[in-house]
């Protein structure tokens, strides 16, 4: 008679020591936060001026637009989707941004302009990658070009200079708290926070991370799968404008060649912080580490009086060593 | 909640928590289902019947709001419902446990239980405590031992099993769809599964059991429908069936005819000899030899190792210790080049996933192994590969309009058979062949044993990794047992019986 | 269902069908229209030295898009290829100045751009990094090390003529460039088409895992397919520095963008084990021909960014629009 016979012979649940010991390899922020204080302290020993308040400060200001830029890309990649639009989209968020305050004075509907891009363009991202099933990298790419050319033919490749010089618009970018913290760093802790909480603790977070774990699994869970992904196109392309609008703001102008090649150094670092391409893995914790661990690395190979171009082939470096370091972990544990 | 709900719908008539009627879906090229009804009574089990290929797979799809139907009206609580996605069955109350593991991997056993709604507390927050709170007290209830806060990827296939189970519980479902349940469950694991089955049914819910294991539809079911190529053939009480009435149901047809025990093969010279082969995964010491002519038919419960080892004595997985070798010449191991010169290829269990180029034609998908023969200095000589490639679409009655049809296209039997003759194409000398008539329908199971038998006969030592009990018994002229990693027993022909083979795969 | 994209699929005895299915029917339908659209708005698009620009630009991305079909075919990508370009630009054209030997130039920027093949591979198949992200990395270490090899650009010091004559010579009517990169595509067309190579990398990217139970060392094919990709780039590289008369660092920035839109374009999937040369060949052709014409419109040339990223993402969709039909 046609019988399976079938059955799994019980195994018993490993130790809870090793269990536990496995569960924290395997957690990527630890051997990240690891590297990153190697990486401070090595050059805090090489270099007198790296570990001061102030450097540590700028810093965090430096690497505010690719963090904040890089919440919403590693959104994007735990949906299991890619999002590499948003080194264009940081340049093209400070045309309305800058046209809308010279014409109108006010800081806010500047603001609300820029956003109503950044808004626009993750729909079109996610209408086009969700709905049409069209490849993300492909749709991505695609709207990396136009939106570049579209910057170039608009501001026919010079930079819009801000009239209003409005000081509130001066010091989002360039203020700081208490003299010392950099606004831009603020307003990415808040945002990585707000994110991370959302990610974490609220059911649309866990959609994200169960859509891209096992999309069959997302719908038979009686998830949307594409207004999942349709909505994290939507934040990375609000947060890339909030990305945007600082960058505007230190420039003091929209400056068409704004936020050239943004996309790799955000994509590396999302990457480097244990975000995976293939979806449903990683953490926004992870992906600030990879940001500040790029960061600290630029500043202090700076600081060594390396030539800044060093500083591209050391991450080049970092990146493959990291991404090849974590295949390695998932196919020995 | 569950006494709450089934009072609310008492009024509702006959009794049915679910009328399905005249139920019709077609695919490119095939009907899956015509004219099928089905009717669950509330409290009761329901057992489906069918052999693979039958439709119950279908028909639980679209319970599930997986597929639409093409035909027919489903009525729930007197209603006619849509069921279009599978969020509006959830609303209907249809959970459906899946035989495929419906979990995610990276989430902990707990979220998992509540994956379908996140139950959230003050400001939309998830209330994580309630749920660690009330996974832990639901298995209790049922006594499941495990770790609500373990990662779900980490447990072994039949306690992620026992989860999904266990979901059906956490929510307010009115029917309980299960497919295959215990396909990977240990015995403990079974009667805990009827025991949760007996408790949904005393909270009055209706619960499909989909299955092809007799033993349990005596054991659990009130009433049997039995399906067959799409069709409704029976629906009767339990206690109007017998084995034998339930088995002419399903096949239509006497099972010997299915399997025919061969005569028993010739044997030749020693073809493959596997010594003291350990993997870092599962393997533990493997040895065994197969001569030219002979089936070894490899037997053993899920987890037991047998698709591990057809993985390393091909040479597509490393080894840790041992040594392979194909007709006295050793293999290297973790190198399917050497594995494939040396005569020595494996029939994957996995079809999709290690078999098929499904983007690829018939013609592409068959040569593979084999271009190398068909070329002259690397340049592809097409006329030879297409006359070849006819060859044996004709020989094996491959059913195809064209050589260049996509893979993807064919049944499941004949894309079987051109991986078999992807093999055979490039001359053998032993093939492994793990769940060889996996997926495939019982006109085209019988075919590809067939085939095999002959394939011995005509001298080609065959490897068999198997878990159907009349393939095993009906081809092998050896059974090796596995368990945990290791071979446990090996019985000839005659001496093999069901009883030791299983008590050899417990131990 | 005989339509797939790969040429092996033909329905035999057509001559047509040897050279197109319907996916690239639709390319030289588009590129038809821009033809006959660009020309009766300016009539000079089809003057002898309006073609030769045109196919002259073709060439240079044709070349390395040859080595990205059999890398997307067989399931990578390389995003290094612009910044190699750059590289291997100022490398050649400083040997050849310290040397005064083209064919040592030539060697060098070949052995440079194949080490840097070598290397994407071996991090892509030993290393098992995600190629996307392997070679973005190596983009980015290229971008830097250009800088550090030279500030500069490095000039022409040597002033061979052979070495103006790659970039800027003719045999008979027809430009140098054009002439290699005719050469590399039909070589990497019967490669691809006609040898057990070519039929391997279409297994590998359909199945790897198919691929390598059936004895296919689908490892060393990628290898391969990473390195023949780096060749190319020295080759396209050696031909820009001739070009542009100088070794420029700054060069080829987003050559790779356009590389991968043509070969996509051409119907080539980024899945794998789909593709053909006829398709990138019509690719690259469809996207120099709207590069063309928006110059010899006089329309901004900022469009030249704009109209490829519509065109791209307006093919996938097409495709995919199709397959959806050609499975009913």
């Amino acid at each position: 008679m046609p019988q399976s016979l079938d059955a799994a012979h019980p195994v018993p649940p490993p130790a809870p020591a090793a269990a536990m010991l496995k569960a924290l390899f395997r957690r990527s922020e630890i051997p990240l936060l690891i590297s990153l204080l190697v990486v401070i302290a090595f050059f805090s020993i090489a270099s007198d001026t790296f570990l001061t308040t102030r450097n540590i400060a700028n810093v965090l200001g430096q690497s505010a637009l690719a963090m904040t830029a890089g919440i919403g890309v590693a959104i994007v990649f735990i949906s299991g989707e890619v999002d590499v639009s948003v080194g264009s989209l940081v340049a093209a968020v400070a045309i309305p941004l800058i046209v809308v305050m010279n014409a109108t004075e006010s800081l806010f509907l500047g603001i609300a302009a820029a956003l109503a891009l950044g808004l626009v363009v993750g729909a079109v991202n996610g209408y086009l990658s969700a709905y049409l099933g069209i490849n993300s990298l492909i749709v991505t790419l695609g709207t990396l070009f136009i939106l570049r050319g579209g910057v170039y033919l608009y501001t026919g490749q010079t930079a819009i200079p801000d009239e209003a010089m409005l000081e509130s618009f001066f010091q989002i970018g360039n203020g700081r708290l208490l003299g010392l913290l950099p606004y831009p760093a603020l307003i990415a802790f808040v945002l990585l926070l707000a994110f991370a909480y959302v990610m974490r603790h609220r059911p649309f977070g866990r959609q994200v991370y169960a859509v891209g774990g096992n999309p069959e699994v997302a719908r038979l869970a009686g998830y949307s799968v594409k207004r999942v992904k349709f909505a994290c196109f939507i934040i990375s392309g609000l947060l890339a404008t909030v990305a945007g609008i600082m960058l505007a703001s230190r420039l003091g102008s929209a400056v068409h060649v704004a936020g050239l090649g943004f996309e790799f150094q955000v994509v590396a670092a999302v990457v480097l912080g244990g975000v995976s391409l293939s979806g449903g893995i990683g953490s926004l914790f992870g992906m600030a580490l990879g940001v500040l661990i790029l960061s600290f690395l630029s500043n202090g190979l700076g600081m060594l009086a390396l030539a800044t171009e060093w500083q591209l082939v050391v991450t080049g470096g970092i990146i493959i060593a990291a991404v090849a370091f974590d295949e390695f972990k998932r196919r020995r544990i | 909640m569950h006494a709450e709900l089934v009072q609310e719908r008492g009024g509702a008539h006959t009794g049915a928590a679910i009328e399905m009627h005249g139920i019709g879906k077609r695919f490119p090229g095939v009907i899956a289902l015509e004219e099928v009804d089905l009717v669950l009574a509330r409290g009761k089990v329901h057992a489906l019947m069918g052999e693979n290929g039958a439709g119950k797979s279908t028909l639980i799809k679209i319970m599930a709001g997986v597929y639409g139907r093409d035909a027919g009206s489903i009525n729930i609580g007197g209603r006619e419902v849509a069921l279009r996605n599978p969020r509006e069955a959830l609303a209907e109350g249809i959970k459906v446990v899946f035989q495929e593991i419906a979990l995610i991997s990276e989430f902990t056993v707990a979220e998992n239980i509540f994956l379908e709604r996140h139950p959230v507390g003050r400001a939309g927050s998830i209330d994580w405590k309630k749920i660690r709170a009330e996974s832990a007290a639901l298995f209790e209830r049922i006594g499941f031992d495990v770790d609500p806060a373990a990662r779900t990827g980490d447990l072994p296939v039949s306690q992620q099993q026992m989860v999904e189970i266990a979901r059906a519980l956490a929510h307010e479902a009115r029917i309980v769809v299960m497919d295959e349940p215990t396909s990977s469950l240990t015995p403990n694991e079974v009667a805990l599964l009827f025991k949760v089955i007996r408790r949904l049914t005393d909270l009055g819910i209706a619960v499909l059991y989909v299955t092809h294991k007799l033993d349990e539809v005596f054991e659990i079911a009130d009433t049997v429908t039995v399906l067959r190529d799409g069709r409704h053939i029976s629906t009767r009480p339990i206690g109007e069936h017998t084995h034998d009435t339930l088995i002419q149901d399903m096949i239509g047809r006497r099972i010997d005819n299915l399997f025919p025990r061969s005569r028993g093969h010739a044997k030749g010279d020693i073809a493959l000899s596997v010594k003291g082969v350990s993997t870092d995964a599962k393997l533990d010491d493997v040895s065994f030899e197969v001569r030219a002519g002979e089936v070894l038919g490899f037997f053993g419960l899920m987890g037991a190792g047998r698709t591990e080892l057809a993985k390393a004595i091909v040479g597509f997985d490393p080894i840790r210790a041992g040594t392979i070798e194909v007709a006295g010449r050793p293999l290297k191991p973790h190198d399917t080049r050497t594995g494939a010169g040396l005569g020595i290829g494996l029939l994957t269990e996995d079809r999709k996933g290690e078999g098929l180029m499904l983007e690829l034609s018939v013609q592409q998908n068959m040569s593979l192994a084999a271009l190398g023969a068909f070329s002259r200095a690397g340049f592809v000589d097409e006329t030879r590969e297409k006359a070849a490639v006819q060859g044996f679409v004709d020989r094996f009655r491959v059913r195809t309009p064209s050589l260049n049809q996509l893979i993807k296209n064919l049944s499941g039997g004949n894309q079987q058979k051109v991986l078999l003759a992807r093999w055979l194409m490039r001359g053998l000398k032993v093939i492994v062949v793990d769940e060889p008539t996996r997926g495939i329908d019982v006109g085209a199971k019988s075919e590809i044993f067939a085939l095999l038998d002959r394939l011995a006969n005509e001298g080609l030592a065959v490897v068999m990794m198997t878990s159907e009990m009349p393939e095993l018994l009906g081809l092998s002229d050896r059974i090796a047992v596995m368990a945990e990693g290791r071979i446990t027993a090996v019985f000839d022909r005659d001496a093999a019986t069901q009883e030791n083979i299983l008590n050899a795969a417990i131990a | 269902m005989t339509s797939e994209s790969l040429s092996s699929t033909r329905k035999p005895g057509t001559a047509f069908g040897l050279f197109a299915d319907r996916s690239q029917i639709v390319l030289i339908g588009i590129l038809a229209a821009l033809c006959i659209a660009i020309s009766l708005a300016a009539p000079q698009f089809y003057s002898e030295a309006n073609v030769i620009a045109i196919l002259r630009q073709c060439a240079l991305v044709l070349i390395v898009a040859a080595g990205m079909t059999m890398l997307l075919i067989c399931g990578e990508v390389d995003l290094s290829v612009g910044a190699s370009l750059a590289f291997v630009g100022c490398i050649g054209m400083d040997v050849i100045n310290r040397t005064g030997s083209l064919t040592l130039g030539v060697l060098a920027a070949l052995a440079f751009a194949g080490t840097v093949g070598l290397f994407n591979g071996i991090v892509a198949t030993r290393l098992r990094v995600n190629s996307l992200i392997g070679t973005i990395a190596t983009m980015m270490m290229l971008q830097g090390g250009v800088f550090l090899y030279t500030r500069e650009a490095v000039q022409n010091h040597h002033h061979l003529p052979s070495f103006t004559g790659l970039g800027a010579g003719y045999i008979g009517p027809l430009p140098i460039p054009v002439i290699i990169a005719a050469i590399v595509f039909v070589v990497a067309f019967v490669a691809l088409r006609y040898t057990t190579f070519g039929r391997y990398l279409y297994a590998v990217g359909a199945s790897e895992n198919a691929a390598r139970l059936s004895g296919l060392r689908a490892e060393r094919l990628k290898l391969i397919a990473f390195v023949v990709t780096g060749l190319l780039v020295g080759v396209a590289g050696m031909i820009l520095a001739s070009l542009m008369n100088a070794g420029q660092p700054t060069a080829g920035r987003g050559f790779e963008l356009t590389v991968i839109a043509a070969v996509i374009l051409g119907g080539t999937s980024l899945s794998g084990g789909r593709g053909t040369l006829i398709g990138t060949l019509l690719g690259v052709l469809v996207l120099k021909v709207i590069d063309n014409g928006i110059i010899i419109l006089r329309w901004n040339q900022d469009l030249q960014m704009v109209v490829p990223g519509i065109v791209i993402i307006l093919a996938t969709w097409l495709d995919i629009v199709r397959r959806r039909a050609d499975a009913r």
